[in-house]
Protein backbone atom coordinates (compact mmCIF):
# COMPACT_ATOMS: atom_id res chain seq x y z
CA UNK A 1 0.00 0.00 0.00
CA UNK A 2 2.77 2.42 0.95
CA UNK A 3 4.58 1.42 -2.24
CA UNK A 4 1.63 2.57 -4.34
CA UNK A 5 1.58 5.88 -2.48
CA UNK A 6 5.34 6.19 -3.00
CA UNK A 7 4.91 5.43 -6.70
CA UNK A 8 2.38 8.21 -7.16
CA UNK A 9 4.11 10.83 -5.06
CA UNK A 10 7.59 10.12 -6.41
CA UNK A 11 6.38 12.29 -9.26
CA UNK A 12 6.95 15.88 -8.10
CA UNK A 13 3.85 17.09 -9.96
CA UNK A 14 1.55 14.94 -7.78
CA UNK A 15 3.42 15.83 -4.62
CA UNK A 16 2.97 19.55 -5.31
CA UNK A 17 -0.70 18.95 -6.15
CA UNK A 18 -1.17 17.09 -2.83
CA UNK A 19 0.48 19.87 -0.87
CA UNK A 20 -1.65 22.48 -2.66
CA UNK A 21 -4.87 20.55 -1.96
CA UNK A 22 -3.92 19.97 1.69
CA UNK A 23 -2.92 23.53 2.45
CA UNK A 24 -5.81 25.19 0.61
CA UNK A 25 -8.42 22.85 2.11
CA UNK A 26 -6.96 23.12 5.59
CA UNK A 27 -6.69 26.90 5.61
CA UNK A 28 -10.08 27.32 3.90
CA UNK A 29 -11.89 25.03 6.32
CA UNK A 30 -10.14 26.50 9.35
CA UNK A 31 -11.23 29.98 8.26
CA UNK A 32 -14.82 28.85 7.64
CA UNK A 33 -14.95 27.10 11.01
CA UNK A 34 -13.42 30.14 12.76
CA UNK A 35 -10.17 28.54 13.84
CA UNK A 36 -8.34 31.17 11.81
CA UNK A 37 -9.28 34.84 11.49
CA UNK A 38 -7.82 37.17 8.89
CA UNK A 39 -9.24 40.46 10.15
CA UNK A 40 -8.29 42.71 11.83
CA UNK A 41 -5.22 40.56 12.54
CA UNK A 42 -4.23 37.14 11.29
CA UNK A 43 -4.75 34.95 14.32
CA UNK A 44 -5.46 31.28 14.96
CA UNK A 45 -6.87 29.58 18.00
CA UNK A 46 -8.59 26.36 19.03
CA UNK A 47 -11.35 27.18 21.51
CA UNK A 48 -11.77 24.57 24.22
CA UNK A 49 -14.41 22.03 23.30
CA UNK A 50 -13.71 22.29 19.56
CA UNK A 51 -10.58 20.14 19.43
CA UNK A 52 -12.37 17.16 17.85
CA UNK A 53 -13.74 19.34 15.06
CA UNK A 54 -10.20 20.58 14.41
CA UNK A 55 -8.86 17.01 14.18
CA UNK A 56 -11.63 16.09 11.70
CA UNK A 57 -10.75 19.07 9.48
CA UNK A 58 -7.07 18.08 9.43
CA UNK A 59 -8.06 14.47 8.62
CA UNK A 60 -10.38 15.49 5.75
CA UNK A 61 -7.72 17.78 4.30
CA UNK A 62 -5.04 15.08 4.54
CA UNK A 63 -7.23 12.37 3.02
CA UNK A 64 -8.34 14.70 0.20
CA UNK A 65 -4.71 15.54 -0.50
CA UNK A 66 -3.94 11.81 -0.65
CA UNK A 67 -6.93 10.58 -2.63
CA UNK A 68 -7.39 13.28 -5.28
CA UNK A 69 -3.82 13.22 -6.71
CA UNK A 70 -3.86 9.39 -6.70
CA UNK A 71 -7.02 9.41 -8.78
CA UNK A 72 -5.64 12.06 -11.13
CA UNK A 73 -2.53 9.86 -11.50
CA UNK A 74 -4.75 6.90 -12.28
CA UNK A 75 -6.70 8.83 -14.91
CA UNK A 76 -3.57 10.37 -16.49
CA UNK A 77 -1.33 7.34 -16.49
CA UNK A 78 -3.80 4.56 -17.07
CA UNK A 79 -6.44 6.59 -18.97
CA UNK A 80 -9.07 4.89 -16.82
CA UNK A 81 -12.58 6.05 -16.03
CA UNK A 82 -13.19 8.95 -13.72
CA UNK A 83 -15.58 6.96 -11.52
CA UNK A 84 -13.29 6.67 -8.50
CA UNK A 85 -12.34 10.30 -8.79
CA UNK A 86 -15.92 11.27 -7.99
CA UNK A 87 -15.70 9.48 -4.62
CA UNK A 88 -12.80 11.70 -3.59
CA UNK A 89 -14.48 14.87 -4.79
CA UNK A 90 -17.80 14.00 -3.14
CA UNK A 91 -16.03 13.20 0.13
CA UNK A 92 -14.10 16.44 0.05
CA UNK A 93 -17.16 18.55 -0.76
CA UNK A 94 -19.32 16.92 1.92
CA UNK A 95 -16.57 17.38 4.49
CA UNK A 96 -16.13 21.02 3.53
CA UNK A 97 -19.86 21.83 3.46
CA UNK A 98 -20.44 20.53 6.98
CA UNK A 99 -18.51 23.28 8.65
CA UNK A 100 -19.26 26.05 6.21
CA UNK A 101 -22.87 26.55 7.18
CA UNK A 102 -23.62 27.78 10.66
CA UNK A 103 -23.64 31.20 12.27
CA UNK A 104 -20.95 32.47 9.92
CA UNK A 105 -21.22 34.56 6.76
CA UNK A 106 -22.04 31.58 4.51
CA UNK A 107 -24.89 30.44 6.74
CA UNK A 108 -26.15 34.00 6.95
CA UNK A 109 -26.02 34.39 3.16
CA UNK A 110 -27.84 31.08 2.60
CA UNK A 111 -30.57 31.97 5.12
CA UNK A 112 -30.94 35.50 3.74
CA UNK A 113 -31.23 34.19 0.18
CA UNK A 114 -33.35 31.09 0.63
CA UNK A 115 -35.37 31.97 3.74
CA UNK A 116 -36.79 29.12 5.78
CA UNK A 117 -35.53 26.48 3.33
CA UNK A 118 -32.01 27.88 3.72
CA UNK A 119 -32.44 28.00 7.49
CA UNK A 120 -33.48 24.33 7.56
CA UNK A 121 -30.53 23.35 5.37
CA UNK A 122 -27.97 25.26 7.43
CA UNK A 123 -29.49 23.98 10.66
CA UNK A 124 -29.11 20.41 9.34
CA UNK A 125 -25.48 20.97 8.32
CA UNK A 126 -24.70 22.57 11.67
CA UNK A 127 -26.56 20.05 13.83
CA UNK A 128 -24.89 17.10 12.14
CA UNK A 129 -21.52 18.72 11.45
CA UNK A 130 -19.47 16.05 13.23
CA UNK A 131 -21.34 13.00 11.83
CA UNK A 132 -21.25 14.52 8.32
CA UNK A 133 -17.50 15.04 8.59
CA UNK A 134 -17.05 11.47 9.81
CA UNK A 135 -19.10 10.23 6.81
CA UNK A 136 -16.89 12.35 4.52
CA UNK A 137 -13.80 10.76 6.08
CA UNK A 138 -15.39 7.35 5.53
CA UNK A 139 -16.04 8.10 1.84
CA UNK A 140 -12.48 9.37 1.39
CA UNK A 141 -11.03 6.32 3.18
CA UNK A 142 -13.05 3.91 1.02
CA UNK A 143 -11.99 5.82 -2.10
CA UNK A 144 -8.37 5.62 -0.95
CA UNK A 145 -8.44 1.85 -0.45
CA UNK A 146 -10.27 1.16 -3.71
CA UNK A 147 -7.85 3.43 -5.57
CA UNK A 148 -4.82 1.69 -4.09
CA UNK A 149 -6.32 -1.71 -4.92
CA UNK A 150 -7.14 -0.58 -8.43
CA UNK A 151 -3.63 0.84 -8.99
CA UNK A 152 -2.08 -2.37 -7.71
CA UNK A 153 -4.07 -4.45 -10.17
CA UNK A 154 -4.01 -2.08 -13.12
CA UNK A 155 -0.29 -1.31 -12.79
CA UNK A 156 0.46 -4.95 -12.05
CA UNK A 157 2.39 -3.53 -9.18
CA UNK A 158 4.76 -5.89 -7.41
CA UNK A 159 5.59 -4.58 -3.95
CA UNK A 160 8.70 -6.82 -3.76
CA UNK A 161 10.22 -5.42 -6.91
CA UNK B 1 -65.58 84.48 32.57
CA UNK B 2 -66.21 82.74 29.30
CA UNK B 3 -62.49 82.79 28.43
CA UNK B 4 -61.62 81.44 31.88
CA UNK B 5 -64.07 78.62 31.36
CA UNK B 6 -62.47 77.73 28.02
CA UNK B 7 -58.96 77.75 29.52
CA UNK B 8 -60.03 75.61 32.48
CA UNK B 9 -61.82 73.30 30.08
CA UNK B 10 -58.68 72.95 27.91
CA UNK B 11 -56.54 72.24 30.98
CA UNK B 12 -59.01 69.62 32.26
CA UNK B 13 -59.15 67.97 28.83
CA UNK B 14 -55.32 67.99 28.64
CA UNK B 15 -55.05 66.37 32.07
CA UNK B 16 -57.65 63.73 31.18
CA UNK B 17 -55.89 63.06 27.87
CA UNK B 18 -52.53 62.74 29.67
CA UNK B 19 -53.93 60.30 32.21
CA UNK B 20 -55.65 58.29 29.47
CA UNK B 21 -52.48 58.20 27.40
CA UNK B 22 -50.40 56.98 30.32
CA UNK B 23 -52.95 54.26 31.08
CA UNK B 24 -53.12 53.13 27.48
CA UNK B 25 -49.35 52.64 27.12
CA UNK B 26 -48.94 49.10 25.80
CA UNK B 27 -47.51 46.49 28.13
CA UNK B 28 -44.43 46.25 25.93
CA UNK B 29 -43.20 49.50 27.36
CA UNK B 30 -43.12 48.40 30.95
CA UNK B 31 -39.30 48.45 30.81
CA UNK B 32 -37.78 51.89 30.78
CA UNK B 33 -36.03 52.15 27.45
CA UNK B 34 -33.74 55.00 26.61
CA UNK B 35 -34.96 55.40 23.05
CA UNK B 36 -32.11 57.70 22.18
CA UNK B 37 -29.38 55.31 23.31
CA UNK B 38 -26.75 54.88 20.63
CA UNK B 39 -23.23 53.55 20.63
CA UNK B 40 -21.27 54.86 17.69
CA UNK B 41 -23.56 54.56 14.70
CA UNK B 42 -25.59 51.75 16.26
CA UNK B 43 -28.93 52.28 17.93
CA UNK B 44 -28.77 50.06 21.01
CA UNK B 45 -31.99 51.44 22.50
CA UNK B 46 -33.76 48.12 21.97
CA UNK B 47 -30.79 46.02 23.01
CA UNK B 48 -29.83 44.65 26.39
CA UNK B 49 -29.23 46.67 29.51
CA UNK B 50 -25.62 47.83 29.75
CA UNK B 51 -23.32 45.32 31.42
CA UNK B 52 -20.75 47.19 33.47
CA UNK B 53 -20.24 50.88 34.08
CA UNK B 54 -22.51 52.87 31.72
CA UNK B 55 -19.98 55.70 31.71
CA UNK B 56 -17.08 53.49 30.65
CA UNK B 57 -15.18 55.04 27.72
CA UNK B 58 -15.47 51.95 25.52
CA UNK B 59 -18.56 49.94 24.65
CA UNK B 60 -18.49 46.48 23.14
CA UNK B 61 -21.68 45.90 21.13
CA UNK B 62 -22.24 42.20 20.56
CA UNK B 63 -24.70 41.00 17.92
CA UNK B 64 -25.61 37.43 18.77
CA UNK B 65 -28.08 34.59 18.47
CA UNK B 66 -28.85 32.33 21.41
CA UNK B 67 -28.69 29.24 19.18
CA UNK B 68 -25.34 30.11 17.63
CA UNK B 69 -22.56 27.75 18.70
CA UNK B 70 -19.85 30.30 17.89
CA UNK B 71 -21.59 32.73 20.27
CA UNK B 72 -21.45 29.93 22.81
CA UNK B 73 -17.71 29.57 22.15
CA UNK B 74 -17.16 33.30 22.58
CA UNK B 75 -19.28 33.39 25.72
CA UNK B 76 -17.22 30.61 27.32
CA UNK B 77 -13.74 31.25 25.93
CA UNK B 78 -13.35 35.01 25.41
CA UNK B 79 -16.01 36.86 27.37
CA UNK B 80 -14.83 35.82 30.87
CA UNK B 81 -11.40 37.44 30.33
CA UNK B 82 -12.97 40.59 28.85
CA UNK B 83 -15.35 40.78 31.77
CA UNK B 84 -12.55 40.41 34.29
CA UNK B 85 -10.03 42.75 32.68
CA UNK B 86 -12.21 45.44 31.12
CA UNK B 87 -15.83 45.37 32.31
CA UNK B 88 -15.28 44.80 36.02
CA UNK B 89 -12.52 47.40 36.04
CA UNK B 90 -14.76 50.03 34.40
CA UNK B 91 -12.61 50.32 31.28
CA UNK B 92 -15.40 49.05 29.04
CA UNK B 93 -19.02 47.99 29.09
CA UNK B 94 -21.01 45.59 26.95
CA UNK B 95 -24.38 45.68 25.20
CA UNK B 96 -25.93 42.58 23.63
CA UNK B 97 -28.09 43.17 20.59
CA UNK B 98 -30.05 40.28 19.12
CA UNK B 99 -29.41 39.02 15.65
CA UNK B 100 -31.93 36.21 15.83
CA UNK B 101 -31.72 34.52 12.43
CA UNK B 102 -30.62 30.93 12.89
CA UNK B 103 -33.92 29.15 13.54
CA UNK B 104 -37.49 29.51 14.71
CA UNK B 105 -36.51 29.28 18.39
CA UNK B 106 -33.95 32.10 18.11
CA UNK B 107 -36.41 35.06 18.17
CA UNK B 108 -38.38 33.40 20.97
CA UNK B 109 -35.25 33.00 23.10
CA UNK B 110 -34.38 36.67 22.50
CA UNK B 111 -37.90 37.73 23.48
CA UNK B 112 -37.64 35.62 26.63
CA UNK B 113 -34.51 37.52 27.66
CA UNK B 114 -36.52 40.77 27.60
CA UNK B 115 -39.29 39.16 29.63
CA UNK B 116 -36.57 38.40 32.19
CA UNK B 117 -35.44 42.02 31.95
CA UNK B 118 -38.88 43.08 33.17
CA UNK B 119 -37.93 41.35 36.41
CA UNK B 120 -34.40 42.81 36.42
CA UNK B 121 -32.87 39.46 35.51
CA UNK B 122 -31.78 40.07 31.91
CA UNK B 123 -28.13 39.14 32.30
CA UNK B 124 -28.85 36.17 34.56
CA UNK B 125 -31.26 34.81 31.93
CA UNK B 126 -28.85 35.64 29.09
CA UNK B 127 -26.05 33.75 30.85
CA UNK B 128 -28.34 30.83 31.55
CA UNK B 129 -29.25 30.50 27.86
CA UNK B 130 -25.59 30.39 26.86
CA UNK B 131 -24.71 28.02 29.66
CA UNK B 132 -27.49 25.62 28.74
CA UNK B 133 -27.23 25.92 24.97
CA UNK B 134 -27.39 22.58 23.20
CA UNK B 135 -25.70 21.88 19.90
CA UNK B 136 -28.83 21.34 17.81
CA UNK B 137 -30.47 24.39 16.26
CA UNK B 138 -34.25 24.18 16.81
CA UNK B 139 -33.65 20.90 18.59
CA UNK B 140 -36.10 21.86 21.33
CA UNK B 141 -33.69 23.15 23.96
CA UNK B 142 -34.93 26.74 23.44
CA UNK B 143 -38.61 26.10 22.73
CA UNK B 144 -41.27 28.01 24.63
CA UNK B 145 -41.67 25.40 27.35
CA UNK B 146 -37.94 25.20 28.02
CA UNK B 147 -37.65 29.00 28.05
CA UNK B 148 -40.36 29.09 30.71
CA UNK B 149 -38.61 26.35 32.66
CA UNK B 150 -35.36 28.36 32.62
CA UNK B 151 -37.25 31.34 34.07
CA UNK B 152 -38.70 29.11 36.75
CA UNK B 153 -35.28 27.77 37.73
CA UNK B 154 -33.98 31.35 37.98
CA UNK B 155 -36.76 32.13 40.44
CA UNK B 156 -38.61 34.59 38.21
CA UNK B 157 -42.30 35.32 38.70
CA UNK B 158 -43.65 32.54 36.50
CA UNK B 159 -47.05 33.97 35.79
CA UNK B 160 -45.60 37.31 34.75
CA UNK B 161 -42.90 35.69 32.61
CA UNK B 162 -45.27 33.29 30.88
CA UNK B 163 -47.83 35.96 30.04
CA UNK B 164 -45.02 38.14 28.71
CA UNK B 165 -43.57 35.39 26.53
CA UNK B 166 -46.95 34.17 25.28
CA UNK B 167 -48.00 37.68 24.32
CA UNK B 168 -45.05 38.03 21.95
CA UNK B 169 -44.81 41.67 22.95
CA UNK B 170 -41.06 41.87 22.39
CA UNK B 171 -41.11 40.41 18.89
CA UNK B 172 -40.83 43.88 17.29
CA UNK B 173 -37.94 44.73 19.61
CA UNK B 174 -36.05 41.63 18.47
CA UNK B 175 -36.87 42.37 14.81
CA UNK B 176 -35.58 45.92 15.26
CA UNK B 177 -32.33 44.63 16.72
CA UNK B 178 -31.87 42.10 13.93
CA UNK B 179 -32.45 44.88 11.41
CA UNK B 180 -29.80 46.99 13.18
CA UNK B 181 -27.34 44.14 12.65
CA UNK B 182 -28.19 43.92 8.94
CA UNK B 183 -28.02 47.69 8.52
CA UNK B 184 -24.52 47.68 9.98
CA UNK B 185 -23.24 44.94 7.72
CA UNK B 186 -23.09 42.19 10.31
CA UNK B 187 -22.89 38.96 8.30
CA UNK B 188 -22.89 36.32 10.98
CA UNK B 189 -22.86 35.83 14.71
CA UNK B 190 -21.24 36.76 16.93
CA UNK B 191 -20.47 40.15 15.40
CA UNK B 192 -18.95 42.99 17.36
CA UNK B 193 -18.51 46.72 17.25
CA UNK B 194 -16.01 48.14 19.67
CA UNK B 195 -16.98 51.75 20.15
CA UNK B 196 -14.39 54.06 21.66
CA UNK B 197 -14.01 57.80 22.10
CA UNK B 198 -12.38 58.14 18.68
CA UNK B 199 -14.44 55.80 16.59
CA UNK B 200 -15.62 52.23 16.22
CA UNK B 201 -14.15 49.02 14.90
CA UNK B 202 -16.05 46.04 13.56
CA UNK B 203 -15.03 42.48 14.41
CA UNK B 204 -16.53 39.31 12.99
CA UNK B 205 -16.70 35.92 14.65
CA UNK B 206 -15.77 34.38 17.96
CA UNK B 207 -12.30 35.89 18.00
CA UNK B 208 -9.90 35.16 20.86
CA UNK B 209 -9.24 37.47 23.79
CA UNK B 210 -5.87 38.57 22.38
CA UNK B 211 -7.62 40.34 19.47
CA UNK B 212 -10.06 42.15 21.75
CA UNK B 213 -7.24 43.10 24.11
CA UNK B 214 -5.21 44.60 21.29
CA UNK B 215 -8.13 46.71 20.07
CA UNK B 216 -9.35 47.72 23.53
CA UNK B 217 -5.84 48.73 24.64
CA UNK B 218 -5.30 50.90 21.57
CA UNK B 219 -8.68 52.59 22.11
CA UNK B 220 -8.19 53.27 25.81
Amino acid sequence: MTSVVRLVFSNLKYLILALAIFSSMLVGLLILSEYIFLEPYVVSHIPSGTEFGFILIVTISALSALVLPMNIFRINILKKSKQKMSGGIVGSIIGAAAGACSCGPIGFAVISTFGSVGATATAFLTNYEIPIRIIAIGILAITYFTTVKSLKIECKFDPNS
Amino acid sequence: MNKKGVIIGVIVIAIIAGVAASLSVPASETVNLDMGRTHGTISTAMGSPILGDPSAPITIVEFGDYQCHQCYNWFHNTKPAIFQDYIETGKANLVFVDMAFLGRDSPKAAQASYCAEEQDMYWEYHDMLYNLQESKIDGGWANTERLKAFAFSLGLDNELFESCLDSGKYSKRVQYNTQQARDHGVRGTPGFFIVGPDGQQQLGGAQPFSVFKQILDTMA
